[in-house]
């Protein structure tokens, strides 16, 4: 299924949703991951308002009138007896991060390509822990600020001298 | 039924499925958010986005364990909402997994599988659609007819 990442071991840290916050000015938001462990570091990864809304629903564990997208996935798995192990943050290309969702089935493991956002969404509702690789935790300082100036671009805030600081 | 289009409504300022039964002409419109007509109107286009989506995530989902989606059927309205089934075949057994028009139909599309409604949910819809247009009319909407 996966071909973003091989199934080599890569060294994991566990982070769990700290929060969700609305960015101003456009329509996304913030999912801010924070160590599982206490120690002092966040982790933001910038989804759709559609997106932070599913995720925001599952950390306030909001029952709805109907199953949301990812309570559909849930129950999927739940009818074909598979348990959603882990997901993990996986890979970082141009400011875009990319997860993989583990799940298993009578003892066989397999992985499934998602947008974080989903892996997330998934995670809170199956309560099964959040990963990311060391890899991508070395690698995302300057992407941070990348997708804050793309964003930033996206919607003509500031000038262009103002990008560059 | 077929999936006609998408419309966008400016009064609940929402998207509308469109459904069309073919033989008997019936039209059946689904209100749904706008990502959830995005997700649909991705798949109608046949649109690979550069990450998987949440319903192309669910699709392969289901291909990991040789889950078929056999049909999606719109089986209730009520209070203006809809309800969906969605039939599953994994393993030689068949499974129904309750879900939100929208997703049936993100995931029908996915699937190549086909969109059912039941013959109650065609019959109410026309009454209710009446009563929510009507509700949804402004008093600027009655301005308009005037000038």
């Amino acid at each position: 299924m996966s071909t973003i990442n091989p199934p080599k071991e890569q060294s994991l840290i566990e982070y769990r949703v700290d929060r969700i916050l609305e960015e101003a000015n456009t329509d996304t938001r913030i999912v801010v991951l924070a160590r599982q462990d206490g120690a002092l570091d966040t982790f933001p990864i910038w989804v759709g308002s559609a997106e932070g809304n599913a995720i925001k629903l599952a950390l306030d564990a909001t029952i709805t009138p109907r199953p949301m997208s990812h309570d559909l996935i849930k129950s999927f798995a739940e009818h074909l007896s598979v348990t959603i192990q882990r997901v993990v943050i996986a890979d970082v290309k141009s400011s875009t991060y990319y997860a993989t969702v583990y799940v298993a089935n009578k003892g066989v493991e397999r992985m499934i390509d998602a947008r974080p956002s989903d892996a997330i969404s998934l995670a809170l509702r199956a309560h099964c822990p959040i990963y990311i690789t060391q890899d991508v935790l070395t690698r995302r300082s300057t992407t941070n600020l990348d997708a804050w100036l793309a964003k930033l671009e996206s919607k003509n805030i500031g000038t262009p001298e103002v990008q560059e600081t | 039924m077929h999936i006609k289009g998408l419309m966008f409504d400016p009064y609940n300022n929402a998207y509308i499925v469109v459904l069309r039964d073919e033989e008997h002409s019936d039209m059946l419109p689904i209100w749904v958010g706008k990502s959830e007509a995005g997700a649909i109107s991705m798949a109608m286009e046949n649109v690979t986005p550069p990450r998987p989506m949440t319903h192309d995530f669910m699709k392969s989902f289901l291909d990991a364990y040789n889950a078929k989606v056999i049909s999606v059927v719109i089986t209730d309205l009520s209070e203006h909402t809809y309800f969906a089934k969605i039939h599953l075949m994994y393993e030689d057994s068949e499974y129904t997994v309750d879900a939100r028009p929208s997703d049936a139909i993100a995931l029908a599309l996915r699937s190549n599988a086909p969109v059912f409604a039941n013959d109650t949910v065609i019959t109410k819809q026309s009454s209710e659609e009446l009563e929510q247009w009507l509700e949804n009319l402004k008093p600027e909407d009655f301005g308009k007819l005037d000038s």
